[in-house]
């Protein structure tokens, strides 16, 4: 069988080609296809970047005055009056492609890209093989089907489990496919074995039901609602676990606030009070003129502390929110995750400073404890599962402005990563992200971004050359994304599975072990 | 004189009114008295056609010596699909007479209208860039007698001229012609109209011919062809060739020939490549070699 030739290289450099192909072949953006180099028996990978006309007429204006002349024809209802005679042979398409590297002789290794392949090399389709020095690359954690152009390849995208805790981005727009790929990644997880865990903050209860249908969810999902929800563990953290930087990272606050925080929280420890157990009394003072002057001796203005009051007495109602530090769920979240799990945790019906405030709470809560183990106990930490916080519009806690020192989560960014822990941040404007925070990220999935401003922040920080794909990412399709990662040598087009897909595609989980009978297993012990 | 002086000179050309038909290029011509503009009606192409055009290229220039490359392209079109494209072959000469080289271009492509009516099937046309006059050097007999064997063969010779000379009152005929025609055919109108004919004591005979022969052409064309033929009917068929997109009007296979006959820059440069390695191997030096063919201008940032 012969392979269908798709053009011929001509020019350009080694990192990037042309190849003129025939006027009617069908040449996608971001269509792997490989150069044939038969005088070296090399194939080299190319990414198509962008397709143009071209012409074998050389005069200016050809093409504008052919297309006016079947225009006119169009309008007078002749449309054929004017035939383009032996169009194949006077236009073809020019494919400008970005080079990814090339495969030896052997097929057996990719090199990056440091040679030219030979001018007039045959352009092909690739092959299955073509792509096998990925498969050792693409982890533990499938996330969908690699993608060549518009057509899905019989090879299965991913990416290692254990780069989590080097932090994950994924981007996109709506209704590009986050929610779709957020659960496909719940997916993997679950089905890991307890090697990873997850957390999810799902502000929208969009994750709930869906999860929930995994045929491995009765043992590796654990759902914590903040609302009343069939199926779910109430979600109840304790004032007293909470702590003044949770309230700061989750309010923005002006510096007399922040001043006001820091006096309350001094006061209120001399009569004992723990974390945040303060904001109770304190939302009960009636007389907040005589507060400020007995009890802090006027070093707060009055509006200042009415508006910390205002803020308190909304948290201290919140329904997730216990005055009794014995009904809290953080070390029960810390265990599941410690056991493999992925824990979903339902905010729906919070506004989003306490969605922060929960989500800063729990991720405070597992950096602690992983650190705690790093640091005290090296064969416990060795035994966790790397860890990733999972955070809607994560702008909020990863912002420029955001990067303070009470916030939790640029301390991840930054640290994470040596205590396992990893943060999985999803939003729709990368562009609001800190350019160093986001530096710190190795994993993105970049879906459809319509937004240029987008696309040139990730461009800088991707761990991927991705500076000519910008219109392969403003014409991803919902579901389609690239995966841009260190375990790839260039960023890796994808159709992500479709989490009903999926699911429908999942075994059950294998039987638990049976359990030994009592005298039996005092015989083996 | 000022350039104002000459627009007022030209306005009274462009705009005047004289009548008299002239050619500065042939003065073989016997022209109409007067110009009569009829409709014309595309026909059928014929199943066999043929176009010629010829190309040239200066590849070193002292001066005094020239070196020029040119070659006549042949193309054929078979019901309608081509089926031969020949691009001739690249003939160097070197030149003590600039005017030469119109001499050499033109003999190449009467060898090929000689090639194609050698092949062409009864019935056929062949067409030919420029016009049925060729150099004045080549004897008028040669081509008188390719008339008579084409005539004999049922072979049709036509030229196109692109740009033609043929003025009125010594203003562009071809211009005033397709004015003419909007207003007594209307818009979008294809036309001829007899001009000229050789001079009966010459020992060829020829039509001209002035033809708008699609109705989106942007221009008119003179067209010589022999004498013994009905212009309507060839020029219907040749009409029938004037379709492409790309250049209503003017007919497909000669546009063809025109790109394959064609010396581009990468061909002269190579050609002059040529050259120059030859003349290296025959101890000519590469300063003897500078000296004779360095573009002045270009070297003076004048080109």
């Amino acid at each position: 069988m012969t392979t269908h030739n798709r053009g011929r290289l001509f020019g350009k450099n080694v990192l990037e080609g042309t190849f003129r192909a025939a006027p009617d072949e069908d040449l996608f953006l971001g269509e792997l296809l490989v150069a044939v180099d038969d005088a070296t028996g090399r194939r080299y990978l190319f990414r198509i970047v962008d397709v143009t006309y071209g012409t074998e007429h050389r005069e200016p204006g050809w093409a504008e005055r052919v297309a006016g002349t079947l225009l006119a024809d169009d309008v007078r209802g002749e449309a054929g009056a004017h035939p383009l005679h032996e169009q194949a042979k006077r236009t073809y398409r020019v494919a400008s492609c970005r080079c990814l590297g090339y495969l030896t002789p052997d097929g057996l290794h990719f090199r990056k890209p440091k040679s030219l392949p030979t001018q007039f090399s045959r352009v092909v389709a690739p092959e299955p093989a073509d792509f096998d020095f990925l498969r050792g690359r693409m982890g533990d954690l499938p996330i969908g089907h690699l993608r060549s152009g518009e057509t899905t390849v019989d090879f299965e995208v991913g990416i290692p489990g254990d780069t989590m805790a080097t932090h994950i981005g994924i981007f996109a727009t709506t209704g590009m496919g986050k929610s779709n790929l957020m659960m496909v990644l719940s997916a993997g997880v679950m089905v890991a074995k307890g090697r990873y865990a997850l957390l999810v903050v799902d502000p929208h209860g969009e994750y709930r039901k869906a999860l929930a249908r995994h045929p491995w969810s009765a043992s590796r999902l654990r759902t914590y609602a903040a609302r009343p929800l069939p199926n779910t563990n109430t979600l109840r953290l304790s004032l007293g676990e909470l702590t003044v930087d949770d309230l700061r990272t989750a309010h923005a606050w002006s510096r007399p606030q922040d001043e006001a925080l820091f006096e309350l929280e001094r006061h209120y420890s001399r009569e004992g009070h723990d974390g945040l157990s303060w904001l109770l009394p304190f939302s009960q003072v009636d007389d907040l003129p005589g507060f400020r002057d007995v009890e802090i001796n006027g070093r707060i203005a009055l509006n200042t502390l009415q508006v910390v009051q205002r803020r308190a007495r909304r948290i201290v109602e919140l329904p997730c929110i216990s005055i009794d530090p014995g009904v809290s769920v953080g070390a029960a979240i810390v265990r599941d995750l410690v056991e493999g799990r992925v824990v979903l945790v339902d905010v729906s019906g919070l506004g989003s400073t306490e969605e922060v405030l929960v989500g800063s709470f729990l991720a405070r809560r597992v950096m602690d404890h992983w650190q705690a183990a790093y640091l005290d106990d090296p064969e416990l930490h060795e035994s966790l599962p790397v860890v990733s916080v999972a955070l809607e519009e994560a702008q909020r806690v990863l912002a420029a402005g955001a990067d303070r020192e009470s916030n939790v989560f640029p301390r991840i960014a930054r640290e994470g990563r040596k205590f396992k822990v990893g943060l999985c941040a999803v939003t729709q404007q990368p562009k609001l992200l800190d350019d160093e925070l986001l530096s710190q990220f190795n994993t993105f999935f970049v879906l459809g971004l319509a937004d240029e401003k987008d696309r040139n922040i990730l461009r800088a920080s991707a761990k991927q050359d991705i500076s000519a794909l910008g219109p392969e990412i403003q014409t991803l399709m919902p579901g389609e994304c690239l995966v841009v990662n260190l375990a790839a040598p260039f960023a890796v087009p994808a159709r992500v599975y479709l989490y009903a897909d999926l699911l429908a595609a999942t075994p059950a989980p294998p039987e638990p072990r049976p359990v030994a009978a009592p005298n039996i297993s005092a015989l083996v012990d | 004189m000022g350039v104002q002086e000459v627009a007022e000179k030209l306005a009274r050309v462009l705009n005047g009114g004289g009548d008299a038909l002239a050619d500065p290029t042939g003065s073989d011509l016997l022209f109409e008295a007067v110009v009569h503009l009829r409709p014309l009606r595309r026909t059928q192409a014929p199943a066999d056609v043929w176009a010629v055009d010829g190309g040239q290229a200066l590849i070193a220039d002292a001066r005094c010596l020239q070196v020029v490359v040119t070659r006549a392209a042949r193309v054929r079109y078979r019901d309608g699909g081509c089926v031969l494209e020949d691009d001739g072959e690249l003939v160097a000469e070197l030149l003590t007479d600039g005017s030469v080289i119109n001499l050499l271009r033109d003999k190449g492509e009467w060898d090929a209208v000689e090639r194609c009516l050698a092949e062409a099937e009864r019935g056929a046309l062949i067409l030919i860039d420029g016009d049925l006059q060729p150099d004045w050097r080549i004897p008028s007999t040669f081509l008188a007698g390719l008339l008579d064997r084409a005539a004999a063969a049922g072979v049709t010779l036509a030229s196109v001229t692109k740009h033609s000379s043929l003025s009125r009152g010594g203003a562009p005929l071809l211009g005033h012609l397709e004015r003419e025609a909007h207003e007594l055919f209307g818009a979008r109108a294809t036309w001829w109209a007899p001009i000229a004919r050789t001079r009966p004591d010459l020992a060829i005979d020829i039509q001209v011919v002035a033809a708008c022969l699609d109705p989106d052409a942007p221009f008119s064309f003179r067209i010589d062809l022999p004498g013994n033929v009905e212009p309507e009917p060839v020029l219907g068929a040749i009409s029938a060739l004037c379709d492409d997109a790309a250049f209503p009007g003017y007919p497909y296979p000669l546009t063809v020939a025109d790109r394959l006959a064609a010396c581009p820059g990468w061909l002269r440069a190579e050609a002059a490549g040529d050259l120059d390695d030859a003349l290296a191997a025959l101890g000519v030096t590469e300063d003897v070699r500078r000296r004779a063919f360095s573009d002045r201008h270009r070297l003076m940032e004048r080109a």
